[in-house]
């Protein structure tokens, strides 16, 4: 994988500590196992030695039978080495509910239809408030920092009586993956008795993966078993390719990954500097790392697995917010089979830079001369150049017209990463608040979003929870009360098991998610018996999954002003502006 | 999209009134009566345009989206304005209760028109103003506004030992920021008060000293801002308030419709 972080001195990330301060005799013990004692200090940089990534971007987690490690569906940042004990990966999915996950009992049809009578009057009452205790299990290992607390299954062996599992001991490293890639975790993760795991964050991981090979080795051979041909299948070219070939294409594909995981962190203090004048937005365009420069000669073709790209053409002398690119989608077609064709490099007709984090395959050139063209027909090149002569990719539709302005003012936001953000035409809004009446009506009288937010023009981007491709929320829920519904890619908060920690709040960069003080049935604020502090939860909206209606605000707007959008989906939204 | 929507709604409506009216004159050539006939046209379509109000209350129940409905709403209350002049026969009534009647339709009719208009053309009015508010917050905007002229106005004079901005703040403008706008301004919205007190605070600025230069560019932004405010206050205000005024006309005027009904049953039509 490239550099794409010039270390110059000390990394920033470790001004904060990655839980409690590591002592330079557990750094000692560490050196002495594997995978580290194998690993040749020489190779790392002054400013970045192998010593300082251990004590910085690792901590020790013990946990007692049964603890869950990692959940599967969760979103994590960080990967786990097995130091002492057994950890027990749980393949066969498990039930929703053991994991904590599953909302206590959905309503009904009828009963969700006619809520708005039960509904309590005072804000945010709730049936039935489970302490902290309860949730928690028997926490021996009473931590202060709620974001680390851990959840326990209760009566293991019947949990797992018919399911798979596969134990993992001391040396072998887990979650690695999904901390690098951003994607799920695929399994449930639990420990097997008394297990300590050393836990080090992707950052670290990234570090330590670029000057080990074993590691580096390791890591891709994974990302090739995993979703790599799946990956590949879905690309023009490669779709119809005979299965040797694309073995051999797999095989080449080269990994690479810009930008910064933890894109959000960061995020918000650019966003508000960012005052919208052009001089600054070119600015902020050349800070965004380059995959693919305009006018470089092509050198192949380009896949983007996770985040967002930005496709920009200079012009006069700045540049020009294109389109973006998602997952799935497809960077330098045209450039390819040109060059095919002509036998000489052509130049690249746009640059591809990358927005927040994202994650790249890269196919040499020489890897598609040799098992790609001479192996589809002509034809097939020939639509697909056609197709792609110029940038389109093909879910934005044949006539996405959405102008530069509006494109930029999405990308600066960061909003492309709404699939079902909420969109509000100011120039139809009557301002009648039905959408919030609706959205209180279906939720205990709760509204679930603000109708205020960023304007473009009269287009506004209402406060409400986009459920976003890239849930940076869910990074890091201590009892995976925040999740994302496998069918429906909803993201959703199980009250029942928030236990308030404010780590989704904090992490959403649009601001979506509010944390709120409950009520019990007799309206009283809710104390936690441990802390004497009111209890809070997480609150957003939930797409109304439960009505029949869909989104509520949508279908309450009179005047056709609200909409929920997928933002990836250039077409829809032309079609919406332009309507 | 919202063309071919009107033209859908439009050719459906022309089409059932062009049947209605076949109809009455059918009847009518015939010696028929249509006053009955009429009047439970008109009856239904007004038990209709009411449910309106129950079918926002209860935005949980699937029964069609409320954009959908208003469509309905304003293409049958449209059509309602030819079924009232059929049932009449186009003259206004005389009778104390008929006229009662008529104008209560009127009323809501009318108030209903004005009302698209309104709903159709204020927001793009409001959208052109810089920033968005929600109608609630005003008063707070309106309030921490106040407070931060007068706080900048006040530390200038404090620091800078001259009067000049002092006195005029406190003479021409400090009634500007503290009070509410009057009826007239609510009833029609201009902007010839800022484009006074901006044109005497660049009158006044010849005089003034550096430092109440600075402050005196801060006020210009605040006076624009607070009479942004006024704008949305206003208009927004005036979504809101024609919209109570039909949904009051609505149910005396459905009252009055079943008592005429019932009367006219009663009196086999002599009222008629
Ligand atoms: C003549 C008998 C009419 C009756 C009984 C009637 C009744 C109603 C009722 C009950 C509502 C619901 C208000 C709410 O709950 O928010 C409503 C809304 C509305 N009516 Fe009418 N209406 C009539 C005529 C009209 C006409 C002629 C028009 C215009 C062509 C009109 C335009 C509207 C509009 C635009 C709204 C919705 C405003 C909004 O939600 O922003 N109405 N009407
Ligand atoms: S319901 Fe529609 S018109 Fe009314 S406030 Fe919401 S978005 Fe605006």
């Amino acid at each position: 994988m490239p550099q794409t972080e010039i270390i110059a001195n000390r990394p920033q990330r470790w001004d904060v500590p990655f839980g409690d301060a590591m002592r330079d005799s557990d750094v000692d013990q560490l050196l002495q196992i594997e995978p580290f004692r194998s690993i040749d200090p020489e190779r790392f940089p002054s400013a970045l030695p192998l010593r300082a990534i251990l004590k910085n971007d690792t901590r020790v987690n013990h946990y007692q039978d049964g603890g869950i490690i990692v959940r599967e569906g969760d979103y994590g940042s960080s990967a786990f080495l097995v130091v002492q004990g057994k950890a027990r990966v749980v393949l066969a999915g498990l039930d929703e509910e053991v994991l904590g996950r599953q909302p206590e009992s959905k309503p009904g049809f009828l009963k969700s239809m006619f809520r708005q009578w039960r509904n309590p009057r005072l804000p945010e009452v709730r049936s039935h408030v489970a302490s902290r205790s309860e949730l928690i299990g028997n926490d021996s290992q009473q931590v202060a920092d709620l974001a680390q607390t851990r959840v326990f299954l209760q009566d293991i062996p019947r949990v797992l009586e018919n399911t798979r599992s596969v134990v993992l001991h001391p040396g072998e490293i887990f979650g690695e993956l999904a901390a690098l890639t951003r994607s799920p975790r695929t399994a449930t993760v639990l420990a097997d008795g008394e297990t300590v795991l050393l836990e080090i964050r992707w950052q670290g991981l990234r570090d330590l993966m670029r000057r080990t090979d074993a590691l580096r080795r390791h890591i891709e051979r994974l990302y090739r078993e995993n979703s790599l041909r799946v990956h590949l299948r879905e690309t023009p070219l490669l779709s119809h390719l005979p299965a040797e070939h694309l073995e051999a294409v797999a095989e080449a594909t080269l990994f690479e990954t810009y930008g910064d995981f933890q894109w959000h962190e960061t995020f918000h203090s650019s966003s508000s500097s960012h005052s919208g004048s052009s001089g600054k937005a070119t600015d902020a365009v050349v800070a965004e790392p380059l995959i693919a420069e305009e006018g470089s000669p092509c050198e192949g073709l380009v896949l983007v697995r996770s985040g967002f790209a930005r496709l920009s053409h200079g012009f006069g002398h700045g540049h020009r917010t294109v389109a973006y690119l998602g997952k799935g989608q497809v960077f330098g077609l045209a450039e390819v089979i040109g060059t095919s064709t002509k036998n000489e490099p052509v130049p690249m007709s746009h640059s591809l830079r990358g927005l927040g984090y994202v994650d790249v395959l890269r196919i040499p050139q020489a890897v598609l001369e040799k098992h790609v063209f001479p192996n589809v027909s002509q034809q097939l090149l020939d639509e697909v150049a056609a197709e792609h002569a110029f940038f389109r990719p093909e879910h934005h539709g044949s006539q996405a017209q959405v102008e530069t302005p509006l494109l930029e003012f999405l990308v600066e936001q960061r909003f492309i990463n709404g699939q079902q953000a909420m969109l509000v035409d100011l120039d139809r809004c009557t301002r009648c608040d039905d959408c919030i009446r609706a959205c209180a009506a279906t939720h205990d009288n709760n509204p679930r979003f603000i109708r205020h937010g960023f304007r473009h023009g009269s287009l506004m981007v209402a406060h409400a929870c986009m459920h976003c491709v890239d849930p940076v929320c869910m990074i890091g829920c201590p009892t995976g009360a925040i999740g994302r519904d496998r069918t429906t890619g909803v993201v959703q908060i199980n009250d029942p098991t928030c236990i308030g920690c404010s780590t989704c709040a904090e992490s959403c960069p649009y601001d979506n998610i509010r944390m709120v003080e409950i009520r019990d049935s007799s309206g009283a604020i809710v104390i936690d018996d441990s802390t004497k502090q009111p209890i809070h939860k997480a609150t957003k909206c939930d797409l109304c999954t439960d009505l029949p209606t869909g989104p509520a605000c949508q279908s309450a707007c009179p005047h056709d002003a609200l909409v929920r959008m997928d933002l990836g989906n250039l077409g829809e939204l032309s079609e919406w502006v332009n309507r | 999209m919202f063309i071919r929507r009107r033209l859908y709604s439009v050719g459906l409506t022309l089409a059932v009134l062009a049947l209605l009216v076949y109809w009455t004159y059918y009847q009518k050539s015939a010696l028929g009566r249509v006053s009955f006939g009429t009047g439970y046209v008109l009856l239904a379509a007004i038990f209709f345009l009411a449910l309106y109000n129950i079918h926002k209350k209860l935005p949980t129940l699937p029964w069609g989206s409320s954009s959908d409905w208003l469509q309905a709403h304003i293409y049958v209350a449209l059509g309602t304005a030819l079924v009232f002049g059929l049932h009449v026969d186009w003259r206004f009534p005389t009778g104390i209760l008929d006229l009662t009647l008529a104008t209560l339709y009127s009323a809501t009719f009318l108030s209903g028109i004005v009302g698209l208009v309104w709903s159709r053309t204020i927001p793009a009015r409001l959208a052109r103003v810089s920033e968005e508010v929600i109608y609630e917050r005003i008063p707070m905007l309106r309030s921490q506004l106040c407070d931060r002229a007068q706080e900048a106005v006040l530390e200038t004079v404090r620091s800078s030992g001259s009067t000049t901005l002092g006195e005029f703040y406190s003479r021409r403008m400090h009634g500007f920021f503290e009070r509410t706008r009057g009826l007239g301004y609510f009833l029609r919205p201009n902007n010839r008060l800022r484009r006074r007190l901006l044109a005497e605070l660049t009158e006044v600025s010849r005089y003034l000293s550096p430092p109440e230069q600075v402050t005196c560019e801060q006020l210009f932004a605040m006076v624009r801002r607070r009479d942004d405010l006024d704008f949305h206050a206003a208009m927004q205000w005036r979504l809101k308030a024609w919209l109570f005024l039909h949904i009051g006309l609505t149910y005396p005027l459905l009252a009055v419709a079943c008592l005429h009904g019932l009367l006219a049953h009663w009196f086999g039509g002599g009222l008629l």
